[in-house]
């Protein structure tokens, strides 16, 4: 192959740049190369932007959706900010917490797309920790509770209504705050 | 909380000796610094570009609090970027205490929290209600996750954090969900660059989810053989596996520029010696001097003094060189504004100074 900048000899070096799984290459001579790393101190990176992917990956998931029948012109809207789904393809920023929970369905596989994944698995907060302990703790009392309840223990099971009231009133107070 | 006078910070910022570019951290012939910041966001209001006057003042409010009142940042400053002048802004974002889209960004009540050694800062009100970063010297990635995760534990016992059990911290871009967290190491490269290595390994990392950027940050063109390489993941890892695979990532680019350096001393040590000579001949004796062959020529030196065949200056001064030469720093140390061609000719005294010491 050919120097795609002198398009006079036999090009030696190959720079890619990878954007959500699109290759483009380019193929330099050793001179054309050696003259770039001479003007620029080094060769021109294969730069990664973080935009380009974003819009690339957010049309390709319209195309999806369309091709699977969901029809389009829905406006969908965060019940919060009221930032329309539209106005987040344009700027590829959400416009507040809420927004993950409206455009859920639109954003995890954008989300897998990105991040190979779409769950969290790292750090908690310490205050959501204790909250999301609780209210995996109140799942389970409840489990119980009706378990109780189908082998007639009532008082054990009145122990365990109590409990998870408890924890109920805890959780309260604390989204009050 | 230190200071209140905005010109104080700013004197103090101006002849502070930045820890984090010291040369004295682990593996500092090669890496200059390690990096890590966190994206996080207060529950209940909305992402900063999306807030209103009334909320992005009470994210300030709210930082400026914590910064007050918590003895974590008790040596640590803040600054209103509404009332800096642009050349103060841009002075920030070479200190690598701001980013530049914080600097340009048009919303008010955009803060800049650093503590004395500046190896600790957060940008309030920047895309995120506050992105904290810690810098260190050389190789310490897991040293600054321990340092910051504590800061990040402090900061929330004032504010309940945007969070989802499912994505994690919530953040205004889908690209830092999660973790909010972004990992980076400054490398210096001379030895790769010279017999054409760079590429095939800046390929192979692009492949498998890392970014290369160059020494002044996102957007910016490689200067001076320095490469930034950070994670693009940030959902579906935890930090420590982050961290991990990043510094996996690193030690491989690591081992080859040492491989390559021993290769080349042993072959072409005179070539090396003229090169690091010739470099410091110029830098301690040229009178006007861009910061492109400014750069060019201290990443030669430095070279020299990493393969210990030039005695001096230290890495410490010319890491510090490679952030003083930068122009709205110039300008600042000057104290006033100057074209192009006198920021060459005061660039050219200001590294005659340092290297002649």
């Amino acid at each position: 192959m050919l120097c795609q900048i002198c398009k006079k000899k036999e090009a030696a070096i190959t720079f890619t740049k990878v954007v959500g799984g699109q290759k483009t290459e380019i193929h330099l001579c050793k001179d054309c190369a050696s003259i770039f790393s001479d003007k620029f101190s080094i060769f021109p990176l294969p730069q990664f932007d973080i935009n380009d992917l974003l819009a690339g990956l957010l049309n390709a998931i319209d195309l999806y959706h369309k091709e699977e029948g969901v029809i389009p012109g829905k406006k969908i809207e965060c019940s919060n900010c009221h930032l329309t789904y539209d106005e987040f393809k344009q700027s590829g920023k959400l416009g507040c917490s809420v927004c993950y929970r409206d455009f859920r369905e639109q954003l995890t596989p954008l989300l897998r797309r990105l991040h190979g994944n779409s769950e969290h698995v790292g750090k908690i907060p310490r205050q959501s920790k204790s909250k999301l302990n609780k209210i995996r703790k109140i799942k389970q009392l409840r489990k119980e509770l009706q378990e109780l309840v189908l082998q007639e223990e009532y008082e054990k099971a009145a122990k365990t209504r109590d409990e998870i009231l408890k924890l109920e009133g805890v959780l309260k107070k604390k989204n009050a705050k | 909380m230190q200071n209140k006078d905005k010109s104080i910070i700013l004197q103090n910022l101006k002849e502070s000796s930045t820890e984090w570019i010291d040369g004295q951290g682990p593996l500092s012939d090669i890496v200059i610094s390690s990096r890590i910041r966190l994206a996080r966001n207060v529950e209940g209001i909305p992402f900063s570009p999306r807030a209103e006057q009334a909320e992005l003042k009470n994210i300030f409010e709210l930082s400026r609090q914590i910064v007050e009142e918590d003895s974590l940042f008790k040596d640590s400053n803040l600054l209103l970027l509404d009332e800096l002048t642009p050349l103060e802004s841009q002075f920030l974002v070479e200190k690598h205490l701001i980013s530049i889209y914080h600097a340009q960004e048009k919303h008010p009540y955009r803060g800049c929290v650093f503590n004395q050694k500046e190896t600790l800062s957060v940008m309030v009100n920047e895309e995120d209600h506050f992105r904290i970063q810690y810098l260190l010297s050389g190789l310490q990635l897991n040293n600054i996750w321990k340092l910051i995760s504590d800061i990040d534990d402090e900061i929330e016992k004032k504010v309940t954090y945007a969070f989802s059990e499912k994505e994690g911290y919530l953040t205004s871009c889908p690209t830092n969900v999660g973790t909010g967290m972004r990992a980076s190491i400054m490398l210096h490269l001379p030895a790769l660059a010279m017999v054409n290595g760079i590429n095939d390994i800046l390929k192979a990392i692009s492949k498998i989810g890392y970014v290369v950027r160059g020494f002044y940050g996102e957007g910016t063109e490689v200067m001076g053989n320095l490469f930034q390489v950070s994670n693009q993941i940030t959902l579906g890892l935890s930090e420590e596996e982050i961290i991990d695979n990043l510094e996996k990532v690193n030690q491989q680019i690591i081992n080859k520029e040492q491989k390559v350096r021993k290769e080349l001393l042993s072959n072409s040590k005179s070539q090396l010696e003229d090169q690091a000579w010739r470099a410091y001949g110029i830098l301690s004796s040229a009178r006007i001097i861009s910061s492109t062959e400014a750069m060019e020529l201290l990443s030669k030196l430095r070279f020299g003094v990493g393969l210990g065949i030039i005695p001096y200056p230290d890495l410490g001064a010319l890491n510090k060189l490679m952030l003083l030469i930068q122009p709205a720093y110039l300008q600042m140390l000057t104290g006033k504004g100057l074209d192009p061609f006198s920021r060459d000719l005061q660039r050219a005294v200001l590294i005659r100074n340092e290297i002649n010491h």
